[in-house]
């Protein structure tokens, strides 16, 4: 995982993603500044009342009734503008998160998958929610006040200029203090909060990986060591989001003594020049004033507050950012021609591959497939089936060598189009939460009822699914409600449906019944008549009539050929085979 | 959202002294006006610079105060908010490992996981907002009001309509924005399902080219929840205007009353400054306030969600204690089940009895109910209808610890956690030494696995165990449940990913090293059974056969067929 990215890229991410909504944003900051000039004119109206109110008999009602009114439509119209601008922010700043999440899943789509595997889903799923969560809240927080903060500030300068040069200079040369401790906390917290996010995201992890096993945690009772272990990663986690809370919490004291400090000098300043007689400053205008100097603070504090969310926000968006644009992604190269409508012939020249640099797994693979030949992989665990086949699917690249399809080569073909003529169903099964009628239609969502019974009834997955409370409609998910081997069928009804030139079976009906598996195997030769086929089986029975067999043992396929011809040749498979008749 | 205050009580100073602290450094605050109104009645008035003096200082040493009282208020709300969500987090997470096998069926992950992290991220937020500034907020507000009274009570009674204004406002706004938070809670945990479903499913949906519609189906519940957010966020965005508004015309209120008072010598100009001092503090307030609103009717929003899942079943109540009644180690007497909400039987009329030593085969069909047995039999739910003995107690009444001390087993889906291996191997028996775990890996023939790997016992398991093939982590699940001798080994169909070699190795070893320890092996194949002492035969959740490979032959058609299926032609090759 990268460390910090730097903050300048990362507001560079934050700014092209505003891009967007750029006219509504600008809106909104002229929004404010409208705003910003009618609320700080009130307290100017408020002095000159206060002017007209000097003492016994000297109340001025005629002009004091004219401010009033002038009151009223400030009051008014700051108000609209004010909701106008909530409205604007709140479209900008929702807008923006749904954007990133889309940008998000877009990446995921893309990212491959060497990247992907060793990585907690948790993880990924914390970046994609909790964070861009927070960067959405930062967000807003900013907008609406950043915006509104800044355009106070100078147009309170303005007013105050107005209203006298020397106590505004005072307040003017103070100023800066503010900024300075503002800036001095800041710049601390944010590692405290970029600090806090990534253990946010290992508690994620944690609570991921051992809520969606629950069952398994449950069966070993392991729920105290597992109790432990999150309590430990709680520990952790409090302890940093105790320092980022409080840190960040400073701020908002320490400008606002600050202040209140200035605030006072503005004071002093000022009753000390009415004494004075010094110019022509009146109570009225001194209260104006004041107000105008408490307000002129308040932007301080708000931003300085708000500045301190931002960090939190921005180090989440980082996150999100790094899952969007620092992952690789796995684009098809220029030029890439589809794969369509392959005939099935293979060929598989010197592929090499390992998942970890140090221990090459697949070496100098080759092997030579023709159209609608069926080809059994057997060997020991762990010699390298699965991977062949994430090789083939194109899942992982190939570390060195060549696949052609069709006599092209794989490298020149898009992704897509090579896994769309693949069906596949894998011994790992995956179920959509969704209807059974939408996850058999998986492939194809436009088949008709007819064909998603007829897939069903296929791969004998029709007796069960009618047995189910709604039938076709019941939705089903991956955690509960159907058995592995449930799930296995509806997976193989999936691949029945689409019925693409070549297919991929791995391990597809372990945890099916062999009665059953009987039955389907039937629709199988069915299916794998004319279409190029692999299978990876531990059940020998189903190997047995493949046109080639390969034994494969720590990723080399050690012999090649039919079931009779191995047998004979009385090696490696020979033995493989009769070791199921031992008891 | 109440019942979760209790996960405050280790925090109750901090949760007393943060608001209090807030509320002297806010009475700090209310003098200023009054320092202010002094300067310009006695200082200007009187052209006392002297006294104009020694009030600026008060100014500064009121701010000064105000910045040591904030400073350990901030401190003691970080801290009870943090340990709250601390404690909160930790509760949810021990409640969720006292869940039911029923229980977790029922209960989405998804939105477990939300609850568990965002959720409480929010509440943890809430908190540390609420006792910064939600208790300060009415204590200015109030606070304004009555200082306004003792400058001039005929005017401050403008302050007594305006409050109550207000508060309508503040509360009815909350009020309209809870339930709507609750839905966005809602749509919130539907785009997490989104996304973890799009992780876990990632070949099946790469292989279909299905991400363009997995995409767009993410969308449309990322366009609801911005939708509903949107929504939520033009109701909460009126509260800031609508203060102002209030606010800014009761002022003009404020001004004329206190108008008519001066021109009658009733009143001062430096108390009409004051009061309407006191009316911006409130001003101030509410806009801080109205900022705050959305975060603590989110807070609220998911404390609720917390309290459901705190609140709900943990499972079936344990049975009574009985005395133990005889029979072998393992007994099944007319057991049935059915899962919740299901329409018929799992499992149905089963009967049986596994003594020290020996060994049952279950096989059956796919759905025949073999995981349910196990289920069963492991204590994860509870039978409804028979008994099941265990020891000769009834399974019911064992305590859940208990029987995983008795029980070892090695679930049909082998699961590793992250971590390394000895960490996995360890999880029934933590003090297990290296030979224990060198047995178990032997005896599982999994040794060869460890040693291709770096750092052996000690390498590391990646997330899901994916640095495992599917047969490894089998045979790894089989050594984890042989580690801390149980008495009672089931593997639930745990060489299916195994080649026939292996499998066959494995038996040979797990029989040897039995001793008095009793076995269930459930399998489809009748070459992993057929050498058990007696083999259960499930048909559709009904017991169909109970006897040696040999009888059922002669007397069990489903076996036979069984049989059949997968050797008599194999054979005739």
């Amino acid at each position: 995982m990268k460390k910090t990215v730097g903050s300048e890229n990362t507001l560079n991410r934050i700014f092209s993603l505003l891009k967007r909504n750029i006219a509504l944003a600008t809106l909104s900051l002229l929004l404010a500044a409208a705003g910003v000039a009618l609320s700080l004119y009130i307290p100017v109206a408020v002095g000159s009342c206060v002017d007209a109110i000097a003492g016994e008999n000297e109340v001025d009602f005629e002009n004091l009734f004219r401010l009033f009114v002038n009151i009223a439509v400030c009051a008014g119209g700051g108000a609209l503008i004010q909701w106008a601008q909530g409205m604007i922010n709140n479209r900008v700043v929702y807008h923006t998160v749904r954007d990133l999440r889309a940008k998000a899943i877009r990446k995921l789509q893309k990212t491959p998958l060497s990247y992907l595997d060793p990585r907690p889903a948790g993880d990924t799923v914390s970046r994609m929610v909790s964070d861009a969560e927070t960067f959405a809240d930062g967000l807003l927080l900013g907008f609406s006040q950043l915006f509104t903060g800044a355009a106070t500030i100078i147009g309170t300068l303005i007013f105050m200029f107005g209203l006298n040069v020397k106590i505004t200079l005072i307040v003017a040369f103070l100023t800066p203090a503010t900024l300075f401790a503002a800036r001095f906390i800041a710049k601390r917290t944010y590692k405290t909060f970029r600090l806090q996010s990534l253990l946010r995201g290992e508690a994620t992890a944690f609570i991921d990986e051992s809520v969606s096993n629950q069952k398994t945690v449950k069966a070993f009772g392991r729920e105290e060591a597992n109790t432990a272990r999150f309590a430990d990663i709680n520990r952790r986690l409090s302890a940093a989001a105790l320092k980022a809370t409080f840190f960040s919490s400073l701020t908002n004291p320490t400008t606002r003594f600050l202040n209140a400090l200035i605030y006072a000098a503005a004071a002093l300043a000022g009753s000390l020049m009415i004494i004075g007689g010094e110019g022509a400053l009146t109570v009225g205008g001194l209260s104006a004033f004041l107000s105008f100097a408490a307000q002129y603070a308040k932007p301080f504090n708000e931003i300085s507050g708000v500045i301190t969310e931002l960090q939190n926000s921005i180090a989440c968006g980082e996150r999100v950012f790094e899952l969007i644009y620092d992952s690789p992604c796995e684009t098809d190269p220029e030029g890439c021609s589809e794969l369509r409508g392959a005939k099935g012939d293979i060929n598989i020249e010197d592929l090499d591959f390992s998942y970890d640099k140090a221990k090459t797994l697949i070496k100098r693979l080759r092997l030579d497939v023709k159209k609608g030949e069926k080809i059994a992989i057997v060997g020991p665990t762990g010699c390298g089936k699965t991977t062949l086949i994430n090789l083939l699917m194109r899942f992982y690249d190939a570390d060195g060598g060549r696949i052609y399809f069709d006599g092209q080569d794989a490298a020149g073909l898009t992704r897509g189009s090579v896994r769309r003529n693949f069906g596949m169903v894998l011994q790992d099964t995956w179920i959509k939460e969704d209807t059974v009628r939408a996850n058999i239609a998986f492939g194809r969502p436009d088949a008709s009822e007819e064909e998603i019974v007829a897939a069903a009834k296929a791969a004998h997955a029709d007796g069960f699914i009618s047995r189910l409370p709604q039938g076709y409609n019941t939705v089903i998910s991956d955690s509960g409600g159907l058995s592995q081997g449930e799930k296995q069928l509806i997976c193989i009804a999936r691949v029945m449906l689409c019925l693409p030139p070549m297919l991929i079976l791995d391990e597809a009906t372990s945890s099916i019944d062999t009665r059953t598996e009987l039955k389907i195997q039937d629709a199988f030769a069915g299916m794998m008549r004319g279409r190029t086929s692999f299978i990876v089986a531990h059940r020998l029975s189903t190997v047995r009539d493949a046109d080639k067999i390969l034994m494969m043992k720590n990723g080399e396929v050690v012999e090649q050929g039919r079931h009779a011809e191995l047998l004979a040749k009385n090696g490696e498979y020979a033995a493989l085979y009769n070791s199921q008749f031992e008891s | 959202m109440k019942r979760l205050f209790k996960y405050l009580k280790n925090y109750r100073r901090e949760t007393v002294l943060a608001p209090l602290f807030k509320l002297c450094e806010a009475v700090a605050e209310l003098f200023v006006p009054l320092v202010i109104a002094a300067m310009i009645d006695n200082g200007i008035r009187l052209s006392d610079e002297g006294f104009v003096l020694r009030s600026a200082a008060l100014l500064a040493v009121l701010g000064l105060i105000g910045f040591g009282l904030a400073v350990t208020a901030q401190y003691f709300a970080a801290k009870a908010a943090v340990g709250f969500a601390k404690e909160l987090r930790f509760a949810l997470f021990e409640k969720i490992q006292k869940f039911s096998y029923s229980r977790l069926d029922g209960i989405g992950i998804s939105t477990l996981i939300t609850r568990m992290t965002s959720d409480i991220d929010q509440i943890q937020a809430a908190v540390n907002l609420t006792l910064r500034l939600l208790l300060r907020s009415p204590f200015i507000v109030f606070g304004a009001a009555i200082m306004a009274f003792t400058v001039d009570p005929d005017t401050a009674v403008v302050f007594v309509i305006v409050i109550p204004l207000l508060a309508a406002a503040v509360f009815g706004i909350m009020l309209v924005c809870l339930p709507m938070q609750k839905k966005i809670r809602a749509s919130l945990d539907k785009v997490l399902s989104k996304t973890r479903e799009n992780l876990l499913g990632i070949r099946v949906i790469r292989a279909f080219c299905k991400e363009k519609s997995e995409v767009s189906e993410f969308d449309a519940e990322n366009e609801n929840l911005a939708r509903i957010q949107k929504f939520t966020g033009r109701i909460s965005s009126l509260l800031n205007p609508l203060c102002f508004l209030l606010v800014n015309l009761f002022v003009i209120l404020l001004i004329y009353k206190g108008a008519l008072r001066v021109e009658h010598g009733m009143m001062t100009q430096g108390a009409v400054v004051a009061m309407y001092n006191y009316m911006s503090q409130i001003l101030v307030e509410l806009i801080k306030l109205a900022n705050l609103i959305i975060n603590v009717t989110k807070g609220i929003a998911c404390g609720n969600r917390v309290q459901a899942v705190l609140d709900s079943a943990e499972g079936e109540p344990k049975a009574a204690k009985a005395a133990p009644e005889s029979g072998g180690l393992i007994e099944f007497r007319g057991v049935s089940f059915r899962y919740d909400g299901a329409a018929g039987d799992a499992l149905c009329d089963i009967t049986f009895k596994l003594g020290k030593g020996e060994t049952l085969g279950v096989i059956g069909g796919t759905g025949s109910g073999k995981t349910t047995l196990v289920n069963l039999l492991a204590g994860f739910y509870r039978a409804t209808g028979g008994k099941i003995l265990i020891r000769g107690e009834n399974v019911d009444s064992v305590d859940g610890k208990e029987l995983r001390k008795i029980i070892g087993l090695a679930p049909q889906k082998a699961v590793l956690f992250s971590g390394t291996l000895r960490d996995n191997l360890c999880w029934r028996d933590p003090g297990a030494t290296d030979d224990d775990l060198l047995k178990a890996l032997e005896t599982a023939r999994a040794l060869d696995t460890v040693g291709s790997k770096d750092g052996g016992l000690d390498c590391t398991v990646e997330p899901g165990g994916l640095n495992f093939s599917g047969g490894q982590r089998q045979r790894l699940a089989v050594a984890r449940a042989l580690v801390g001798s149980p008495e009672i080994l089931i593997l639930d169909d745990s060489a299916s990913a195994l080649d026939f070699a292996t499998e066959a190795a494995m038996r040979k070893a797990l029989k040897e090293g039995a001793g008095d320890r009793a076995t269930v092996i459930v399998s489809q194949r009748t070459s992993s059974i057929a050498h058990a002492d007696r083999i259960l035969v499930l048909n559709e959740g009904r017991q169909v056969g109970l006897g040696t490979h040999d009888e059922l032959l002669e007397n069990c058609e489903v076996y036979r067929e069984i049989y059949e299926s997968q050797f008599k032609k194999e054979a005739a090759v």
